[in-house]
């Protein structure tokens, strides 16, 4: 049976010539992708590319072919997009959320997205910022809230908001909770940051913000909030969170003075997918529940 | 096989488009988006030399011609003629110098006005660049940026689009409002210029020695520790875009015309990272055409 994933590798090997580069533009491993374009060859009769010395090139039969399954892969996506606006059970929401947001202010904007089209279902996921961005450009979510400065290629953004950090250090510390400190005085343990690649420019910022503060000390790489928080209670890290609830025994909650290291936060969406009718509208909606949270 | 490509464009958080190719062989090509139009910066000084050139080779322009710059009229920047405090008097062919070697606005927008916006589009017309618009020069893109902020002085409107924690004017980086190109269309003009097909023998020699003069290595040339590759380029930099396009000779002669264009999602003035994935992206090109 032709599938969606045939159409794919046809597609990706066509245009990027090379089994490695398609198999990582599809999101498979090059096992699979030979596999699945000895399936499509067999499924239509003809051999469609010349396999030979890391190159791999379209035959006249691949040629004729690869326009319809160009054709054929965008009908299948405005099928799912038809199907989407049809629903009779109203428009469903897909909210995307990076772990940066703060669980009351992703709560707050779920919220609000229900609020903005009645009768609507709204469904959330929870993802890093380079992740969200590629499932609203495919359209597998309505709206996401993401890490500023990203790259959003052809999506609409909201306006950047800055969300202000504590600096949660262990008790052992010997800083007061609720004391306010300045960046460079965190000083005797690293500061814990997520992996760099879920969202490369913020975080570069992020890292170059902090040493320029904080020249010493260093960073070490946690998968998320919790471990970090765990890090801090075992007294091996300190973490920078915008989110007010954060807490642990043996934790203590300091204030970062000015404000260095806000986690900035925005809204995108596509164009071309949106079922608010007003979307500039409602995203600032959305992005003044977020910040109220 | 753009995907290596892509993948150093998303470490370095940018969009990235590009096209390269072997002056020897049109045919061999790395792509990535290659065909959309982006706001060109600061490169649209190369098409403006190639048009100055060819009103040189028709007579229309005399290149000794004697021009003197005021400091109150002369458009803003950050380098050559636009830094200086007293009047200066200069050849037009010595502006194109300036223009070329260290990105000069001022010398860049009198040659504009030279060569004209009107008679400038006929030549990239001619020269066979159908997706590249010269709209207005550095001046008139510092005053639409100084519109779309709001504010009077240029430094202020540049230093919004600088600043991370705020949001970017609407519009700023539509290749439709100011002037724009593809990277195909910029390699095809530096194939011309350097197969000497545009322009005469003493105009082409002149345009390629003034790119091998550029004082800026950190972006192409910084993919190729070498002193034996030739690198010969035009940067464009304006807000967050950060472009080079250029040629790069490799120690048997083999050459490549690589246009890379960028849009950084960070906003800051200075970003060597980006400057360095420009390298990074035309030296996997090069080894993927040679």
């Amino acid at each position: 049976m032709l599938t969606e994933r045939h159409l794919q590798i046809f597609i990706a090997l066509a245009e990027e010539q090379h089994f490695g580069d398609a198999a990582r533009v599809v999101g498979i491993t090059q096992p699979p992708l030979s596999q699945g374009l000895r399936r499509l060859e067999a499924l239509v009769g003809a051999k469609l590319f010349e396999r030979g010395q890391g190159r791999v090139e379209l035959t006249s039969a691949g040629a004729a072919l690869l326009p319809y399954a160009r054709r054929a892969l965008t009908s299948i996506g405005e099928l799912h997009q038809a199907a989407v606006s049809r629903d009779p059970e109203g428009p469903e929401i897909r909210l995307g959320l990076a772990p940066e947001v703060p669980p009351s202010a992703g709560a707050a904007v779920a919220a609000a997205c229900g609020a903005a089209i009645p009768g609507s279902r709204v469904t959330v996921v929870s993802a890093p910022t380079s992740s969200l961005v590629g499932q609203v450009s495919a359209g597998r979510l309505t709206l996401a809230a993401v890490l500023h400065p990203a790259v959003l290629d052809g999506l609409e953004a909201g306006p950047v908001t800055l969300l202000p950090t504590w600096a949660l250090v262990p008790a052992s510390h010997g800083a007061g909770d609720g004391d306010e400190v300045v960046l460079r005085r965190l000083a005797g343990l690293p500061i814990a940051v997520r992996p760099r690649a879920e969202a490369p420019a913020a975080r570069d910022l992020f890292l170059d913000t902090l040493a320029l503060h904080r020249p010493d000390g260093g960073t070490v790489v946690v998968t998320d909030e919790r471990a970090g928080l765990a890090m801090t209670a075992a007294g091996q890290a300190i973490v920078v969170t915008a989110d007010p609830s954060l807490t642990a025994p043996g934790v203590g909650r300091l204030r970062l003075a000015d404000n260095p290291l806000p986690v900035r936060l925005r809204l995108v969406w596509s164009r071309t997918r949106t079922p608010f009718l007003r979307p500039a509208d409602v995203m600032a909606q959305l992005t003044d529940a977020m910040v109220a949270s | 096989m753009s995907a290596r490509i892509r993948a150093v464009f998303e470490d370095a958080g940018v969009r990235g488009w590009m096209h390269a190719v072997a002056l020897d062989a049109p045919d061999s090509t790395v792509e990535v988006d290659a065909d959309t139009v982006v706001p060109m910066a600061s490169v649209y000084k190369l098409p403006l030399l190639a048009g100055f050139g060819r009103l040189v080779d028709l007579g229309e322009v005399d290149p000794r011609r004697q021009v003197t710059l005021d400091p109150s009229t002369r458009t803003a920047g950050p380098t050559g003629l636009s830094l200086l405090a007293d009047p200066v008097t200069m050849s037009l062919r010595d502006l194109a110098v300036s223009m070329m070697t260290v990105s000069d606005n001022a010398a860049a927008d009198v040659l504009l006005d030279v060569v004209g916006l009107r008679r400038l589009a006929e030549l990239l017309e001619s020269f066979g660049l159908q997706r590249t618009w010269v709209r207005r020069g550095t001046a008139g893109n510092l005053r639409d940026l100084q519109r779309r902020t709001g504010l009077d002085d240029p430094d202020a409107a540049l230093a919004v689009l600088a600043d991370n924690d705020r949001t970017d004017p609407v519009g700023v980086y539509e290749a439709a409002n100011g002037s724009a190109s593809t990277p195909r269309d910029m390699t095809t003009l530096l194939r011309r210029l350097w197969t000497g097909e545009l322009l005469s023998a003493e105009q082409t020699t002149f345009v390629q020695a003034t790119m091998r003069r550029q004082l800026f290595l950190h972006r192409l040339a910084s993919g190729f520790p070498h002193d034996g590759v030739r690198v010969a380029g035009k940067t464009g930099t304006f807000g967050a875009l950060r472009h080079e396009v250029g040629v790069v000779t490799l120690p048997g002669g083999a050459a490549f015309a690589v246009a890379v264009y960028t849009l950084a999602a960070r906003g800051d003035f200075r970003q060597p990272r980006v400057d360095a994935a420009i390298g990074e992206a035309a030296r996997v090109a090069v080894d993927l055409l040679r």
